[in-house]
């Protein structure tokens, strides 16, 4: 069974001189594996050929090893050993595997191991079946493995909170299967993200700026943090070179959002707004200001400030329950329907 | 502008001080009370009013003058000069604030002495080739620049791309308040003015009285009329002198409520100096306050008459100005409409109806001291505009001087 899934790994590339890492970490006794024996000795010594054991300390020889015979490279093996310090180290090494078997490269595992210390509390079989899910999603063979190196806490997230997150761009925010599965490629930390405040994000890009889905998709919208979105929006709406779509009513052809999104800020500055940096800086302080303020005022309540600039916009969108649904803070409950 | 038409018709509009229509109600929308919210709000018929206008009229430069007019404006702080003043300018620079009149009037020192020298070598050139080099013309000083600008008015802002506010003025020991916060370009008129020892001032258009404010500030006045026709914004006004002027200076202010358009047959010839700071549709109020927005649509008939109001007021205060004073008029929009248009009509229409003829002044110099705190146009043919920009968010304000010959 280790060999069949071995097939499409890389590792099956790399010729007889590799004993499989697998086979190694089964010789060692660390993997679950349902046919193999215990042989201990087996594997070891096979893993012993990459010729490093040797080099290093007394102590820390036994347990580079079997990383070595893994796939590490000696640096890495270091690197791992090193961080997170203090844990287990039969935890780490079954980590690691666990990770490379998923496809991730050895630098992509070390940098996952590293960043997420929360993945050596987790079991194999954990992160076996947090995968499956994903793939379930629709993240391919290919995609499945950068998703995870880019966005290690994908293992370790709330299942309930995943699937919320889930729900609310399926149902709320409708985005098709194919659009989801581009979403999570493209933007895999939308799932860390609270399922009301994303729901916004989506709204504003929706109803204010007026961009439908496939655009959101084709930008990847919720790669770029919300506030940098509503800056560069705003100030190209008060310049008066962006206009909320309304039906029947001629408009100026707005910039894509694409567009928006994705140029630096001086191409940005100097081929959309047209505009200096000085007045761009400035801008963003007062619109940081103004919001400060909008919620102190929703706080407190008081609404004699006609400060907003929310005059702009008088949409009659059509009826759309799902869009129009109020986020709920109770992630796990259906929400009210407004 | 049909008003403004025939030139007949105007001149009997102008001669009789005809009466048009009751001073406006003021239009204060209730939002608590509304049922719902205006289905196109002023706001919005306005700015859509600015952007077919200004757009044509500032091309390039508009997008840049429409997000500075939807962000909050820049203040600054016009130093109470009969409170104690000095502590006043000391606590505003500990914020970092500047004063950008002695900025300017030092500046104008520097080019004084700068024309000087140059003169000095321009008269030692000629001396060695006298033939050729006399030809070239003396360097004029133009008296706003050779007046050093001791106007004693002291107005402190925060310096380009700081957005910090200021805080409300408090009372000091004796009751009256420290500083008064203002739009700084406001300032502008009334330094263009320039005030001299013992001036009669006539302020036609004084409320809610910043301005007036800055003129006593100068402490020239020999005396002062500030009119404005609304009786509830000449409370506004009464309110302002007493928090601020104390009682003996407050005795040289005259504050009337006549409607300004007669004032020429009143008391003609009788000012030194004349600010004529007309109502006008107030740009950055109509984009960003819905109470009193004189683009509401049961307006619509007051906005179309506004020029034609401003030129009766305009001539007015050039009836009423000696021979040999100075008129500035001012409004805050960007409208040509409502600035080049009414100066040009009035100039004419003084000199064809009351024999009376007036020059424009030459601001140009008087602009260049101001350039590092404010934003000019450069398109203005008569007069200055100060534009509104995201780094000195002042104005939108334009002032023209006219001298009575």
């Amino acid at each position: 069974m280790a060999a069949r899934l071995l097939r499409g790994c890389r590792w099956a590339r790399a010729g007889p001189s590799w004993a499989p890492p697998l086979a190694a970490a089964a010789g060692l006794g660390l993997w679950p594996c349902r046919g193999s024996g215990s042989g201990s000795g087996s594997g070891s010594g096979s893993g012993s050929g990459s010729g490093s054991g040797s080099g290093s300390g007394a102590a820390g020889g036994a347990e580079l090893a079997p990383l070595l015979a893994l796939g590490f490279s000696e640096a890495q093996a270091l690197r791992l050993r090193a961080a997170p310090p203090g844990r287990d180290p039969q935890r780490r090494l079954r980590a690691a595997a666990q990770l490379l078997l998923l496809g991730l490269s050895a630098e992509a595992a070390l940098r996952a191991l590293e960043g997420c210390p929360d993945l050596l509390r987790l079991t194999a079989g954990q992160l076996e079946a947090r995968a499956g899910y994903l793939r379930r999603l629709g993240l391919g063979q290919g995609q499945l493995p950068r998703v995870l190196g880019r966005c290690p806490q994908l293992f370790s997230l709330r299942r309930k909170q995943m699937e919320a997150v889930v729900r609310l761009l399926r149902e709320r925010c409708l985005f098709t299967a194919e659009q989801l599965t581009e979403v999570l490629h493209t933007c895999p930390g939308v799932l860390l993200r609270e399922p009301h405040h994303l729901q916004l994000h989506f709204q504003y890009a929706y109803f204010r700026m007026g961009v439908q889905q496939k655009a959101m998709v084709k930008a990847r919208l919720f790669g770029t943090p919300f506030a940098e979105l509503r800056s560069r929006h705003v100030f190209l709406e008060r310049l008066g070179l962006y206009q909320t779509p309304h039906k029947g009513q001629t408009q100026i052809s707005n910039p894509k959002l694409k567009a928006i999104l994705h140029l630096p800020e001086e191409d940005f500055l100097a081929s959309l707004a047209r505009s200096t940096p000085e007045e761009y800086e400035v801008f963003k302080k007062l619109l940081a200001r103004e919001e400060e303020e909008e919620e102190e005022d929703d706080d407190d309540e008081e609404e004699e400030e006609d400060d907003d600039d929310e005059e702009e916009e008088e949409d009659e969108e059509e009826d759309r329950d799902a869009l129009y649904a109020e986020g709920d803070n109770n992630s796990d409950s259906r929400g009210t329907r407004s | 502008m049909a008003a403004l038409g025939g030139g007949g018709r105007a001149v009997t509009l102008l001669r009789r001080g005809l009466v048009l229509g009751p001073a406006p109600r003021r239009y204060r929308y209730k939002k608590k009370w509304a049922a719902t919210a205006p289905r196109v709000p002023s706001t919005r018929l306005a700015l859509q009013s600015f952007d077919m206008n200004y757009g044509l009229q500032l091309k390039e430069a508009w997008p840049s003058v429409r997000v500075s007019l939807l962000c909050e404006q820049k203040y600054g702080a016009l130093v109470n000069s009969f409170a104690d003043a000095d502590r006043v300018a000391q606590e505003l620079e500990l914020l970092n604030a500047v004063d950008f009149i002695s900025g300017a009037a030092q500046k104008a020192q520097r080019l004084q002495q700068d024309s000087a020298v140059e003169q000095a070598g321009r008269g030692s050139a000629s001396r060695e080739a006298p033939g050729e080099r006399w030809a070239v013309k003396q360097a004029e000083t133009p008296p706003l620049l050779s007046a050093p600008i001791t106007s004693n008015i002291r107005c402190y802002t925060f310096p380009r791309g700081d957005i910090t506010r200021f805080r409300p003025a408090r009372p000091d020991t004796l009751g009256i308040l420290n500083y008064y916060l203002m739009d700084a370009a406001s300032l502008l008129p009334v330094l263009a003015l320039n005030v001299q020892p013992d001036d009669f001032v006539l302020d036609l258009c004084a409320a809610p009285g910043g301005k007036t404010l800055a003129i006593l500030q100068t402490g020239f006045c020999g005396h002062l009329a500030a009119n404005d026709v609304s009786i509830s914004r000449t409370k506004r006004l009464h309110q302002i002198l007493n928090s601020y002027v104390p009682k003996q200076i407050r005795e040289t202010v005259c504050v009337t409520s006549w409607d300004g358009r007669n004032w020429g047959e009143l008391e003609g010839g009788t000012f030194h100096k004349v600010l004529v700071d007309v109502p006008c549709t107030t740009d950055r109020h109509s984009v960003m306050e819905e109470d009193n927005n004189i683009f509401n649509r049961r307006r619509s008939k007051e906005r179309q008459m506004l020029p034609m109001l401003q030129l009766q007021l305009l001539v007015a205060g050039i009836l009423a100005t000696k021979p040999g004073g100075e008129v500035v008029y001012s409004t805050c929009s960007l409208s040509q409409l409502q600035n080049e248009y009414v100066i040009e009509r009035a100039i004419e229409i003084a000199e064809t109806e009351y024999d009376i003829s007036t020059r424009v002044e030459d601001l140009s110099h008087f602009r260049a001291l101001f350039q590092d705190t404010f934003s000019f146009s450069s398109d203005c043919r008569l007069g200055e505009l100060v534009l509104p920009h995201l780094t000195a968010n002042f104005g939108p304000m334009y002032f023209c001087k006219l001298h009575r010959v």
